[in-house]
C-alpha cells in the first residue's frame, strides 16, 4: 500500500515516450524472484508457451541483466535478497523499466518484518505494478504493454463498483 | 676468420667470468663485472652460432692446451651446432642480465657464479667438440657444474634430492653415451667426429643399431625422454630460477643435440626402424609430459614437465626426418630437420623466459604454488606482459614463434603418405595425432599456468603483497623480444636453417621451402603454404580494426562505471575462483588410467557426514608412475645386489690376500691364453 | 511425421490474438470483486473485512477501502456477501501509480 516513487507525471511522461520509442517492439525482460512461491514464475513461464507466445510481440527473456531492458520482479523482497536485487538493477544499462508483479510484490501479502520488506518498492524504483495472485499471462501481457507504452492503463478509470463504466 | 674464432673469444670470456665470479664472491661490483663478461660472451656466442648457420662446417682446429686426458682439445664448429650455440648465447645473455637483480649475495655466490659460467663454457665445448674425448670430457664437466648450480640453496632435503637425481641420471646417461662413442670409435678406427662420420659405412649393421640405441637412451636421459625424464621435475624446482632457465633452455637441448649428432652425422641410414623408434619415443614423451604438467601446482615443476613435452616434439620431428630419409624423401627429411631445429631455438627462448619469470614471481611473493597466487597482473604488470608473450609462444598460438615451428612440424608429419609404405604412413599419422593431442593439452595447460597465478584475485596475502620494483626485467624482456623476432623473422631464420640442412643432409631445399620472400612451404609445392610475417601483420591489423571502430563510433553520452556483474552475490571472495587443481580436474578424470589418482578424506569425527563437526582434510595424489614402477624396483635391485656382495668386504686381511692371489692368477692365465 | 504436426494441422492456430483482439479464455479468469454500494451495509463490510485473508479490504468509517493490488481473487468476500459483491471480470489492472489501485467504496448506512 505504499505509493511507488515514480509519481511525478512530467518525468514519467518523458520516460514513457523514450521507452515507447525504444522498446515498443523489441524488449528484453529479466525476471527476478525475490522470494515468491514461484506461481508467478509459472505464469511468466507460460508467456513463452505457444498459446500466449511472447515472441510475436517482440519481447524476449534474457538471463543477463546487462542485456535486459525491463526487470520483472516477483516476490515480497526478502531482506536477504536486497543486495542482489539492487546489484541486478544497477547492472542493467539505462534506459530501464522495473515492473513489480504479483500481490506479494505489491505489498498485499506480507507485512514488513525483520525478514521481509513486504513490497518491492522499498528497494527498487518500480515503474509499473501488475496485481494478481498470480497475475494471469493475459494480465502480464497487458502490464508489459503498459510498461512499454503500447497499451493504455485502465486502472485509474476503474471504480470496482458494479454497473458503472469500467467494471463488470 | 671463421665462426670458431669468435667462439674462442666467447669461451675465453666465460672462463674469465668464472674466475671473476669466484673471486668476487658476494661483492656487488664484482658480481656485475662477472655478469657483464658473461653477457659479452653470450653475445659473441650468438654471433658465432648465427654465422655458422650459413658458413658450413669449419675444419677441425688443432688448438691450444692439451688436456690431461687423451691429448689436445679438438674443436669444430658445425652448422648443426650453430642453432644450439646461438640459443646458448642468448640464454646466457638473458641470465647474465637477470642475475645481479635476482640473487641476494650470500656465502655461496662466488662458487655459484663460477659454476654457472663453467657450465656454460662446458656446454659450448660440447657443442664445438670435434673429437670424442673432448666431447665426453666437456659433457662430464657440464654435468658436474650443473650439479653445483642446482645446489645453490642447500636449504632442505629437497634440494639434495633434486640435485642427486640430476647427477645420478646424468651419470647413467653418460655411461651409455661413452659406450656408444666407443663402439663407433672402435669400428671406424678414429676419434675425430668428422672422420667418424666419413667412415660411418665401415660400421656393421648390428653395431650401428646398438650405437644408435645407446646414444638415444644416453642422450635421452639428458634430454628428458620418458621414462628417463625423472630428474627434470625434481631438479628444476630446487634450482635457482636462472639455473632452471639454463637447465631447460640449454642443457636439455644438449641431449637433443646429441641425438641429432648420432642420427644425422655419425650413424648412417639403416632402414626405417631407428627413425620410427625415435619418433615413437618423442610422441609418447610429448603426450606424457604435458599430461603430468597438468597435475602440477608448483610453477617450476609444471614448466619442467612442459620442457619434457617440447623435447618430445623436437625428437618426434627428428625421428620423422630419419624415417623420411630412409624412404629417400630427402626434401621432407631436410624440412623436418629444419623444423626441429627451429623449435629448439624457439623453446630455448620462451622456456628460459618462463623460468626467469617464475623466479621473479617467487622473489616477489615468496611462493611457487599456483594456488597461493593470483592477481599478479595488477601488481607485476611488466612481468605479466613478458610472461604473456612467453605463454603465447609456448602454447603455440599465432602469431608467435611456437606456432610457426609446430605448424611446420605438423605439415611435415602430415606428408607421411609420401613414404609409400602404408604401415609407416599410419605410424607417422599416429605420431601427428599424438602431437595434436599434446598441442591442445598445452594450450589448456598454459591457460592454467598463466591464468591462475596472474589473473583474478590474489588468493593469499603474500600474493597481494607482490611489488614490481627491483624485479629483474631486462633479461626476460630480451627473450621476449627474441621470441617476437623469431616469429616475424621466421622466413629469415628458415632460410639460414635451410643452409644448415644442406650442410648436414646434403639436400638443398631453396625454393621448396621459401618460394617467395615471405612464404613457407613444406618441401613440396602441392601441399600447403603459410607466411608467418603476413600472419603477424594481419593479426595486428585485425586487432586494430575493432579498436578503430570503437574510437570512431564511441557513444558521446556520459558513461557510468558500475561493478562487474557477478550474479548478485554479496561479496566476491578469492576462494570462489578456480584453483589450479580444479581447473585441470577434467584431465585428471579423463586420463585417470595414467594418473591413478588416490583421494583420502579425513573428518574430525563421523558424527555429521556433512563435515560440520570439524575440519575436513582432503588430499588428492597423483601416482608417480615412473618412480614407483620403474625406478624404485631398479633401485631396490641395486641395493639388494650391493647387500649380497657385502660379505666380500669382510675386513679380513687374509681374505683380501686371497682375492689378490686369485686375480693375479686369472690375469696370468688370460694373458697366457 | 511427428504427431504434433498432424495435430497442429487439425486444430489450427491456437495462439491468442491478445492484445490486438480480446481473448475468450479471459472469461474464466478469477478476478477481483466489484461491489454494489446500494446493497453494501456496514455489517456486510465488516464481514467481508474479517473474511478477507489479506489486507485488501479495510473499513474506514463509512468507506470500504479496497486495495486491488493486494487482492488475490480468492472470492471469500463474494461468498460472505453475495448481494453486495460479485466478480468484476477485470484483469487488465496494470498501473504506473500504486495508489491508483486503492479504491474507495461508499457503504450504505443501515444495520441489516
Amino acid at each position: 500500500m505504499n505509493p511507488g516513487p515514480n509519481e511525478t507525471e512530467a518525468a514519467a511522461g518523458q520516460l514513457r515516450e523514450m521507452i515507447a520509442a525504444q522498446f515498443g517492439r523489441s524488449l528484453h525482460i529479466r525476471t527476478l524472484d525475490t522470494g515468491s512461491c514461484a506461481v508467478c514464475e509459472q505464469e511468466i513461464r507460460l508467456l513463452s508457451a505457444p498459446h500466449y507466445d511472447l515472441h510475436r510481440l517482440g519481447f524476449f527473456f534474457t538471463p543477463a541483466p546487462r542485456h535486459a531492458d525491463l526487470l520483472l520482479v516477483t516476490g515480497p523482497m526478502v531482506r536477504a535478497f536486497g543486495v542482489a536485487a539492487r546489484k541486478t538493477y544497477e547492472a542493467m544499462p539505462g534506459p530501464k523499466v522495473v515492473v513489480a508483479t504479483g500481490a506479494c510484490a505489491l505489498g498485499g501479502v506480507y507485512p514488513q518484518d525483520p525478514f521481509v520488506h513486504g513490497n518491492v518498492g522499498e528497494v527498487l524504483p518500480v515503474d509499473v505494478w501488475i496485481p494478481g495472485c498470480p497475475p494471469s499471462p493475459l494480465a502480464l501481457l497487458h502490464g508489459l504493454g503498459v510498461a512499454v507504452g503500447r497499451l493504455a492503463e485502465r486502472t485509474p478509470g476503474l471504480t470496482f463498483i458494479a454497473g458503472e463504466g469500467g467494471a463488470a | 676468420m671463421n665462426p670458431l674464432d669468435i667462439l674462442y673469444g666467447a669461451g675465453g670470456a666465460w672462463l674469465a667470468a668464472a674466475v671473476t665470479g669466484l673471486l668476487a664472491g658476494s661483492w656487488r661490483p664484482g658480481v656485475r663485472a662477472c655478469c657483464g663478461l658473461s653477457a659479452l660472451a653470450g653475445g659473441a656466442a650468438v654471433a658465432g652460432g648465427g654465422w655458422s648457420l650459413v658458413y658450413g662446417n669449419t675444419r677441425v682446429a688443432a688448438p691450444g692446451p692439451a688436456t690431461i686426458v687423451g691429448g689436445p682439445l679438438e674443436l669444430q664448429m658445425t652448422s648443426l651446432a650453430g642453432v644450439f650455440v646461438a640459443v646458448l648465447g642468448i640464454v646466457a645473455v638473458a641470465i647474465a642480465l637477470y642475475v645481479p637483480r635476482y640473487h641476494q649475495p650470500s656465502r655461496g655466490t662466488g662458487v655459484y657464479l663460477a659454476a654457472c659460467n663453467l657450465a656454460v663454457l662446458a656446454c659450448l665445448a660440447v657443442l664445438t667438440a670435434g673429437g670424442m674425448v673432448t666431447f665426453l670430457v666437456a659433457w662430464e664437466t657440464m654435468s658436474l657444474a650443473c650439479y653445483l648450480v642446482i645446489l645453490r640453496h642447500p636449504r632442505s632435503d629437497q634440494t639434495a634430492r633434486g640435485a642427486f637425481w640430476f647427477l645420478a641420471l646424468s651419470e647413467i646417461g653418460f655411461l651409455l653415451v661413452v659406450a656408444a662413442f666407443v663402439i663407433l670409435a672402435a669400428k671406424t678406427g678414429a676419434t675425430e667426429l668428422s672422420v667418424m662420420a666419413a667412415r660411418g659405412h665401415l660400421v656393421p649393421g648390428g653395431w650401428r643399431a646398438a650405437a644408435f640405441l645407446l646414444a638415444l637412451t644416453g642422450f635421452g636421459f639428458k634430454a628428458g625422454l620418458v621414462p628417463l625424464h625423472v630428474w627434470l621435475p625434481e631438479a628444476h624446482p630446487v634450482a635457482p630460477a636462472d639455473g632452471s632457465a639454463f637447465l631447460s633452455g640449454v642443457v636439455v637441448k644438449l641431449g637433443v643435440y646429441g641425438i641429432a649428432l648420432f642420427a644425422f652425422r655419425l650413424v648412417p641410414v639403416d632402414g626405417s626402424w631407428p627413425g620410427l623408434v625415435t619418433m615413437f619415443a618423442g610422441a609418447v614423451t610429448a603426450a606424457i609430459g604435458i599430461l603430468y604438467a597438468l597435475a602440477e601446482r608448483d610453477i617450476k615443476r609444471f614448466l619442467a614437465f612442459s620442457t619434457i613435452e617440447n623435447t618430445g616434439i623436437i625428437v618426434t620431428a627428428f625421428g620423422a626426418a630419419m624415417v623420411f630419409r630412409s624412404y629417400h624423401q630427402l626434401a621432407l627429411s631436410a624440412f623436418l630437420l629444419i623444423a626441429g631445429l627451429y623449435h629448439v631455438a624457439n623453446h630455448g627462448c620462451y622456456k628460459s623466459l618462463l623460468f626467469l619469470e617464475a623466479g621473479v614471481v617467487e622473489h616477489a611473493t615468496g611462493t611457487r604454488d599456483m594456488d597461493r597466487l593470483g592477481g599478479l597482473v595488477h601488481r607485476l604488470p611488466r612481468s605479466t606482459v613478458i610472461t604473456f608473450i612467453g605463454t603465447l609462444g609456448i602454447a603455440a598460438l599465432p602469431p608467435l614463434n611456437g606456432f610457426v615451428s609446430e605448424w611446420l612440424i605438423f605439415q611435415g608429419l602430415f606428408q607421411g603418405f609420401r613414404t609409400g609404405s602404408h604401415l609407416t604412413a599410419i605410424l607417422i599419422v599416429l605420431a601427428a595425432a599424438t602431437l595434436g593431442l599434446t598441442g591442445g593439452l598445452a594450450i589448456y595447460a598454459f591457460v592454467r599456468g598463466f591464468g591462475i597465478p596472474y589473473l583474478g584475485m590474489p588468493r593469499t596475502r603474500q600474493a597481494a603483497a607482490a611489488r614490481e620494483t627491483s624485479q629483474p626485467v631486462a633479461g626476460p624482456a630480451l627473450l621476449a623480444v627474441a621470441c617476437a623476432a623469431l616469429a616475424v623473422g621466421a622466413p629469415v631464420m628458415l632460410g639460414a636453417l635451410s643452409r644448415t640442412a644442406r650442410t648436414v643432409t646434403g639436400t638443398s631445399l631453396g625454393p621448396l621451402l621459401l618460394p617467395g620472400k615471405l612464404t613457407v612451404i613444406p618441401a613440396h609445392t602441392d601441399f600447403s603454404a603459410f607466411s608467418p610475417t603476413y600472419l603477424a601483420v594481419f593479426l595486428a591489423a585485425a586487432c586494430a580494426v575493432p579498436f578503430l571502430i570503437y574510437v570512431a563510433g564511441r557513444p558521446r553520452a556520459a558513461s557510468v562505471s558500475v561493478p562487474v556483474w557477478d550474479g548478485g552475490i554479496v561479496s566476491f571472495r578469492p576462494r570462489m575462483q578456480y584453483s589450479a587443481m580444479t581447473f585441470s580436474a577434467p584431465t585428471r578424470v579423463t586420463f585417470d588410467a595414467l594418473y591413478r589418482p588416490s583421494v583420502s578424506v579425513r573428518r574430525a569425527s563421523d558424527d555429521d557426514p556433512a563435515g560440520r563437526s570439524g575440519p575436513v582434510h582432503y588430499e588428492a595424489q597423483v601416482t608417480p608412475v615412473f618412480e614407483r614402477y620403474l625406478y624404485r624396483p631398479v633401485i631396490r635391485a641395486v641395493e639388494w645386489l650391493a647387500d649380497a656382495v657385502r660379505p666380500l668386504q669382510s675386513g679380513d686381511v687374509n681374505l683380501y690376500l686371497l682375492y689378490l692371489f686369485g686375480v693375479i692368477l686369472l690375469a696370468y692365465l688370460l694373458g697366457a691364453v | 511425421m511427428p504427431f504434433w504436426f498432424a495435430r497442429g494441422l487439425r486444430r489450427g492456430i491456437v495462439t491468442t490474438r491478445y492484445p490486438a483482439r480480446p481473448d475468450q479464455s479471459a472469461a474464466w479468469l478469477p478476478t477481483p470483486p466489484a461491489f454494489r454500494p446500494g446493497q453494501l451495509t456496514r455489517q456486510d463490510a465488516d464481514r467481508m473485512v474479517a473474511v478477507c485473508p489479506g489486507p485488501a479490504l479495510r473499513r474506514r468509517g463509512d468507506t470500504l477501502v479496497f486495495d486491488a493490488g493486494a487482492c488475490t481473487a480468492c472470492g471469500k468476500c463474494i461468498e460472505a456477501a453475495p448481494h453486495a459483491a460479485s466478480s468484476s471480470g477485470e484483469f487488465e489492472l496494470a498501473t504506473t501509480v500504486r495508489s491508483a489501485l486503492i479504491k474507495e467504496i461508499p457503504i450504505r448506512g443501515g444495520l441489516r
